[in-house]
């Protein structure tokens, strides 16, 4: 996919924090609503037991990926679904392709799912000259902005009210200040239209369950339901991760994933899908084709410490906690997946080179791990691909010059003590203004002043 | 080797060496910090407070009645497959795209998150494209936690399940919730309850 781009993220976030202060306004309040909701719904059970729980199955379902999959795959081709492995987003895309090509397809609904904005299936659906939709309102809203979405479960968090105002005055012709509620009913006229007139219905997958070949999908508006049920041929992009062993496992991991994105019990829709209609149904899809998509998951599972984070189950609750997101939203990362968890998976599926600077994208606060429904030790995961930059040798040639230097330095008493001494007699709220970086910083700040003496001479001296 | 089998050959050489771990119990029961007193009570707390609507009657016949009543404001309807002829009210029966009111047969559902189970048999459209959704629900079918539901679910799977647990709604403008975004806006769960002694069926339309 085009957007990928997680190098420019140090840059990017300074854009966005410079030149889009409104951005962070909607994101923090978006993000400490969800926060507050989740806070609210994690206390109304016993989320310390569940959360132990989704974490035993999800790693139970991982370590025995192979078999799971087998399993899924015969229970799909029972139900009479079509099966396609995917080890590339160009092998998904292919499949698409077929598809399209079979059926003469010529519009497509889709709802929301980040497995297929990692694969870029809209630009390739309009290079094969197929009008595709995105039905879920956030998506719509950012899909008529040409933008890619900035959060997991809200894609438009970092437009406010007046933006989709004047979004939706331009392309659907509501008045300048309609309410939230006119804007909605406008949306929903407009891609009314849509869903009936659709030959093709897109989906991701939340879970695939192997013993009944389910997959499961959650969301709030009904456009997932509608996309999976209206169009004679649904294709549904599910990576390989999402497998859980049975039917009945999805009772805690639906009602855990909506409380920990949303703070609800459930998401208000729920689709149960197992494969076409059947001659007792009167409507629903001609054709299902589910596509396992590898991409990058398998050498995510490869990693004897990293793996952990494929158990993530993309409710966002890390995104809402961390106070480095907070500050520029999803853009910024440069890739589909964003905050904590796009750091740590980032480097497993694109490759480390590729991934930097985002496991530096933390105060490693642990706010993530605090709220992770399926306990994905992140701030260990960011150290973990921090250590692996340094032995593979990809950090910057300041940061290494800086280290060696400072090693130089502390194996040499005197120099140590010398330069300690140095650094505490500077006059820092003068001398810093004319520094690069820290003359910014002092800008609106004085500097602290440092101790007189030496922490060495402080303990020689008796420190009460 | 196709991709397939290359996919399955890198899984099974991540996994080489790798404790396989156990498969937890299946989580036993749901318990809510405050459980309810019946799992009708517990869906009807639930549903409510998603948005959706609930309305109690003794039997069928009460359940005709109400329908009959609360349909005088649409001008047409979409039946699901499965309703009855007795709970039919008289209205012009037209295609789902275009009908006002949809009535829908459900086939179960759960307390503990306050869902109804709609299975694809009864008709996708008449549960989804009517802005209004009436929703008959056997009292007897409610399952205390959602875990025995899907269990029940799993010898007779059609090709979809829905679970509606309230009506459609977003916040992705502004972060302000609004309903009715793509299904149903306004979703009545109308629950024949023998239990329940209802003898003005116009309560709880309100």
């Amino acid at each position: 996919m085009s957007r990928v781009n997680p190098g420019a993220y140090r840059a990017a976030s300074a854009r966005t924090i410079q030149n889009e202060p409104g951005v962070r306004d909607s994101v923090g309040s978006a993000t400490r609503t969800f926060d507050a909701n989740r806070v609210r719904a994690f206390g109304q059970i016993d989320s310390e037991r569940w959360r132990d729980w989704a974490r035993d199955v999800k790693t139970h379902a991982l370590t025995n990926l192979d078999r799971y999959l087998e399993e899924a795959e015969m229970r799909l081709l029972a139900n009479g679904a079509h099966v396609h492995w995917a080890e590339s987003a160009d092998d998904a895309l292919r499949v698409l392709a077929d598809v399209v090509a079979r059926h003469d397809i010529r519009s497509a609904v889709k709802g929301k799912s980040m497995l297929t904005e990692e694969l870029g299936v809209n630009d390739h659906l309009e290079q094969l000259g197929v009008r595709v939709r995105e039905t879920d309102l956030g998506e719509y809203i950012i899909q008529l902005l040409g933008e890619p979405p900035s959060h997991i479960v809200g894609p438009a968090i970092h437009k406010s009210l007046d933006d989709c105002r004047r979004l939706f005055h331009a392309h659907l012709g509501t008045a300048p200040d309609a309410t939230p509620e006119t804007l909605a009913a406008a949306a929903r006229d407009a891609l009314r239209q849509d869903f009936l007139a659709a030959d093709l219905g897109i989906s991701g997958g939340n879970f695939l369950a192997a013993d009944t070949g389910t997959v499961a999908l959650i969301e709030n508006e009904g456009n997932i339901r509608l996309s999976t049920s209206l169009p004679r041929v649904h294709v549904a992009f599910v990576g390989i991760e999402k497998i859980v062993p049975r039917l009945e496992d999805l009772s805690g991991l639906l009602q855990l994933t909506a409380r920990a994105a949303t703070g609800q019990p459930i998401g208000n829709f729920v689709s149960l899908i197992q494969g076409p209609k059947t001659n007792e149904e009167v409507d629903g899809p001609e054709e299902v084709h589910v596509v396992l998509v590898d991409n990058g998951r398998t050498e995510l599972l490869a990693d004897d410490v990293a793996w952990e984070a494929l158990r993530c189950v993309r409710c966002g609750a890390c995104l809402n906690i961390c106070p480095v997101y907070r500050q520029t939203g999803g853009h910024a990362y440069g890739w589909t997946y964003s905050g904590p968890i796009g750091a740590i998976i980032a480097p497993g599926m694109l490759g480390l080179a590729k991934a930097l600077p985002l496991p530096h994208a933390s105060s490693l606060c642990g706010a993530c791990v605090d709220v992770c429904p399926v306990r994905i030790p992140i701030p260990d995961l960011l150290l973990h691909w921090r250590e692996q930059a340094v032995e593979e040798g990809l950090t910057t040639t300041a940061e290494t010059i800086g280290l060696k230097a400072f090693t130089a330095l502390a194996e040499r008493p005197d120099a140590f003590s010398a330069a300690g001494a140095l650094l505490r007699w500077t006059p820092w709220s003068a001398a810093g203004r004319s520094l690069p970086i820290l003359g910014g910083w002092l800008q609106e700040r004085s500097a602290p002043h440092p101790s007189q003496k030496s922490f060495r001479r402080l303990w020689e001296e008796g420190i009460e | 080797m196709s991709g397939r089998d290359r996919i399955f050959a890198r899984v099974r050489s991540a996994l080489a060496g790798r404790d396989r771990t156990e498969l937890p119990e299946s989580f036993g029961e749901w318990r809510l910090k405050s459980p309810p007193v019946s799992p009708v009570e517990g869906f009807q707390a639930l549903f409510e407070s998603a948005g959706g609507e609930v309305v109690r009657v003794s039997d069928r016949a009460g359940a005709a009645t109400w329908i009959a009543r609360f349909s005088t404001d649409f001008p047409s309807v979409i039946f699901g497959e499965h309703v009855p002829a007795e709970l039919k009210p008289d209205l012009p029966s037209v295609t789902p795209e275009v009908a006002a009111l949809g009535l829908s047969m459900a086939r179960g559902a759960v307390a503990e998150t306050g869902s109804l189970l709609m299975d694809a048999r009864d008709g996708r459209r008449a549960q989804l494209l009517a802005p209004t959704h009436v929703v008959v629900l056997d009292a007897a079918a409610v399952y205390a936690s959602l875990r025995e539901a899907l269990i029940s679910l799993k010898d007779d799977l059609p090709s979809a399940i829905g679970f509606h647990s309230g009506p459609s709604k977003s916040a992705d403008i502004g972060q302000i919730m609004v309903r009715g975004v793509h299904g149903p806006g306004r979703v009545i769960a109308l629950v024949i309850d023998e239990s329940v002694i209802v003898q003005d069926h116009k309560e709880g339309i309100s």
